[in-house]
């Protein structure tokens, strides 16, 4: 059973100034946040999960474009780090995601690599037409480890757009 | 010369070893937060009371490195809290931080975006640890 995260969000500013001079007071109310709705399927989400799901929230709320993918994103997303013998699912159901423990089935694509390149991977910058850029510094070392079998890709040639598009979500840049 | 581990000397020697580093100061470029590490009470390791460590950390320099209560480390804008052991580990190489934190060994409080966006600054830090030679006081 998902357990519902819910944030307490302030709406309005008090004294803030509105059209025509009048200064209209309006006590802060908390309301639940709709935006980047990130659900733990675990009672006791992994540090990896909780961590995961935390990072592309705090990335979601704080970036429009990357809000607009989250809306339309609609994939199950595997991640497995190798060195740890840990990984979660990432369920993108548009404006919503699930985070699971572990490996669930029916998955989209499905990452397998090490820490290091799973931190690599959230520190990939966006370039134009919004896709990843592969060559500078840390985009040349993910695609090296790509090509020499140190980050394995399941899904990848179907799903190319699914994962730019996770890629965005997840990257921190 | 060893130092007692986490103690002003230990500190004095960290800030000195990540001030030397090249790769910190480039990797650390436009950080402008504290960190406060909180090393947990072991009483059976010799380590009979918690530690704060709080480290002025500014644009890849640290410009202060202090060893105090574990109070005065949870008041940084970032905060990774562990036992003394898991310390020991980190400072020993016997333990790599980002895996640490993936882990929930170690349990890192603030902004992750941030914190990732400096990965390898983190990392060049943990290196720093482990150059200092420290007297652990569950070895003596």
């Amino acid at each position: 059973m998902a357990r519902r995260k819910v944030k307490a969000k302030q709406r309005g500013t008090a004294g803030s100034a509105r059209p025509g001079g009048s200064r209209e007071e309006s006590p802060p109310k908390l309301d639940v946040d709709s935006r980047a709705e990130v659900l733990y399927a675990d009672d006791e989400p992994s540090a990896f999960a909780s961590m995961l799901g935390g990072l592309i929230e705090a990335n979601v709320r704080s970036n429009p474009s990357k809000e607009r993918d989250f809306d339309s994103l609609k994939a199950r997303v595997g991640i497995w780090v190798t060195d740890i013998d840990e990984g979660v699912t990432l369920d993108f159901k548009g404006g919503h995601l699930v985070v699971h423990n572990g490996l669930k089935p029916q998955r989209t694509l499905t990452i397998r690599t090490d820490a290091d390149t799973v931190m690599s991977l959230s520190n990939l910058k966006i370039g134009l037409l919004g896709l990843p850029v592969y060559y500078d510094e840390v985009g040349r070392g993910v695609a090296l480890k790509l090509l020499t079998g140190k980050l394995k890709i399941e899904g990848l040639l179907p799903n190319v757009t699914t994962l730019n598009t996770v890629t965005r979500i997840f990257s921190v840049q | 010369m060893a130092v007692k581990a986490f103690s002003n000397e230990w500190a004095k020697a960290f800030k000195d070893e990540v001030n030397k580093s090249s790769v910190y100061k480039t990797a650390g470029k436009g950080w402008k937060w504290t960190v406060g590490l909180v090393v947990e009470a072991e009483p059976v390791n010799h380590f009979p009371e918690a530690k704060g460590i709080v480290m002025d950390l500014f644009d890849g320099e640290a410009r202060d490195i202090k060893v105090g209560a574990a109070s005065d480390a949870q008041k940084c804008d970032f905060v990774i809290t562990a036992p003394y052991t898991r310390w020991k580990e980190v400072a020993t190489n016997q333990l790599d931080a980002t895996k640490g934190m993936l882990q929930g060994k170690l349990k890192l409080k603030g902004d992750l975006p941030t914190i990732v966006r400096y990965t390898k600054a983190s990392q060049e830090m943990t290196l720093c640890t482990t150059r200092i030679p420290v007297e652990w006081p569950d070895e003596k």
